[in-house]
């Protein structure tokens, strides 16, 4: 039983394993590190803070977007070549 | 207190053992919270002063509050062993009330491994107490004069806070590391589960894991997505931006063969600058302007033209997505402007400006 219950635990490791590299492969940080293996500890720190810088730059960026259409003159070609953007 | 402190000294022996249950009592039955703790700790950390003002039995009082109740029964059952330091003894208390807080909590707090880890550790190696030491030191910044001495108790205080620690949990160290990685792991894990919206349905690790891939992805797509937006909307000042997002969007692309072949020319020949045009354009082509595609193909054109290709290379590039020979003649017509071009490209906007064929013909008639 035991020896089952710890091959469950090990498959379920791999698994989690595999999703915390692909997760690394996301980060930007430790793609430039090149480091195999950091602890799974700071990648999830890491994890917290990519996502709230993230979080930070959409935010920028949809203001500076809001910015530019709203001091955009609507007849220029700029805007509409943002809308037809926008519309797609 | 001081009644209470009176209480213990006079009657230390005898009311060791009910303070003690006391206190035990206390201890398990009351949930203590963060702020009682912290009250605790500040409390216990002037103990020093206190204790060498009134000796041990003063601060004793306040049954009410559980880990004073247990210091004064540490100190005063110190009658059996634990006499030599009276700070010592403050610390055990503190060390003791902070393991004991731990225990009906659960492992809510992340100080509370590490605590554990170095009162349970001291007892193992003399590595884990030089740990212990460090982490005493880091969980009690403010008691710097007392925590050099609190590593001198360790040995006394682990026979009390050992029994305390294996209710059914590994003491040796492997274990306790252990323990305090899976504590840091799933404390972030809770911290990202905050973070990700959605998460809070998905149960296991796996599947939080899965999400929070998912969200930092599509985070990133958004990221790309509006920063293409707004370097579309905004092409010349946020050039570099454009030439990032479209060398990604050119890979992307690289299987669509007929993108393939109208880009073919200017890939062949021309410089980088030219490559990210094309790809701009092509991202427009979709958008509903067939006056870009026909745009498109006269910029190959000219690109083809102005770095030397061959009439038959445009030609060809052109043929296939339909433009009309007029364009290519008007084209052919331009290709004595043989330096213009970077000019125009790196005007970026003229051909955004010129939806339709005949009026990017305008503008380059003009800059000619």
């Amino acid at each position: 039983m035991s020896s089952r219950r710890s091959s469950r635990g090990s498959i379920s490791d791999e698994e989690i394993n595999e999703l915390i590299s692909k997760l690394q492969s996301l980060l930007p940080n430790s793609r430039r590190r090149g480091s195999s293996q950091a602890s799974t500890t700071k990648l999830l720190k890491e994890t917290c803070n990519y996502i709230k810088s993230l979080h930070r730059e959409v935010d920028d960026l949809s203001d500076r977007l809001s910015d530019l259409m709203s001091t955009m003159d609507h007849n220029s070609p700029g805007a509409e070549i943002v809308r037809s953007i926008l519309r797609s | 207190m001081a009644r209470c402190g009176g209480d213990v000294s006079r009657h230390r022996k005898a009311d060791l053992e009910t303070v003690e249950s006391l206190c035990q009592g206390l201890l398990d039955d009351v949930m203590l919270d963060d702020d009682k703790c912290r009250a605790m700790f500040g409390y216990l950390q002037e103990w020093p002063d206190l204790a060498s003002m009134c000796h041990s039995a003063s601060l004793l009082g306040e049954p009410p509050l559980a880990p004073e109740a247990s210091n004064g029964s540490g100190s005063s059952g110190g009658g059996g062993g634990f006499r030599k330091r009276r700070p010592d003894s403050c610390l055990e208390a503190k060390g003791k009330s902070n393991s004991v807080c731990k225990r009906p909590r659960g492992k809510q707090q992340p100080c509370d491994p590490d605590q554990m880890a170095a009162v349970v550790g001291k007892g193992k190696t003399e590595r884990a107490r030089a740990g212990a030491k460090k982490k005493a030191e880091l969980a009690l910044p403010k008691d710097s004069p007392a925590t050099s001495e609190s590593t001198v108790t360790a040995g006394q205080k682990t026979d009390y806070i050992h029994v305390r620690a294996r209710r059914g949990q590994a003491t040796d160290s492997h274990s306790l590391a252990e323990r305090v990685r899976r504590e840091r792991i799933s404390e972030r894990m809770r911290y990202l589960q905050e973070l990700v919206p959605g998460c809070n349905k998905v149960t296991g690790k796996a599947g939080m894991l899965d999400e929070i891939i998912n969200y930092v992805q599509s985070l990133q797509k958004q990221v790309e997505f509006l920063s293409m937006k707004i370097a579309a909307s905004n092409p010349v000042v946020n050039f570099n931006i454009v030439e990032d997002l479209f060398s990604r969007q050119l890979s992307q692309a690289a299987c669509n063969p007929a993108a393939l072949a109208a880009m073919a020319p200017p890939i062949g020949q021309a410089e980088p600058s030219c490559l990210q045009m094309s790809p701009l354009q092509q991202m427009q082509t979709p958008a509903g302007c067939p006056g870009f595609g026909l745009e498109m193909i006269v910029n190959n054109n000219l690109f083809s033209l102005a770095h030397g290709g061959s009439m038959s290379a445009a030609a060809a590039a052109s043929v296939p997505a339909g433009a009309s020979v007029e364009s290519c003649l008007n084209v052919h017509g331009a290709a004595g402007w043989d330096i213009g071009s970077q000019s125009l490209f790196s005007g970026f906007d003229a051909p955004f400006q010129s939806v339709q064929s005949d009026s990017l013909l305008d503008n380059l008639k003009m800059e000619m």
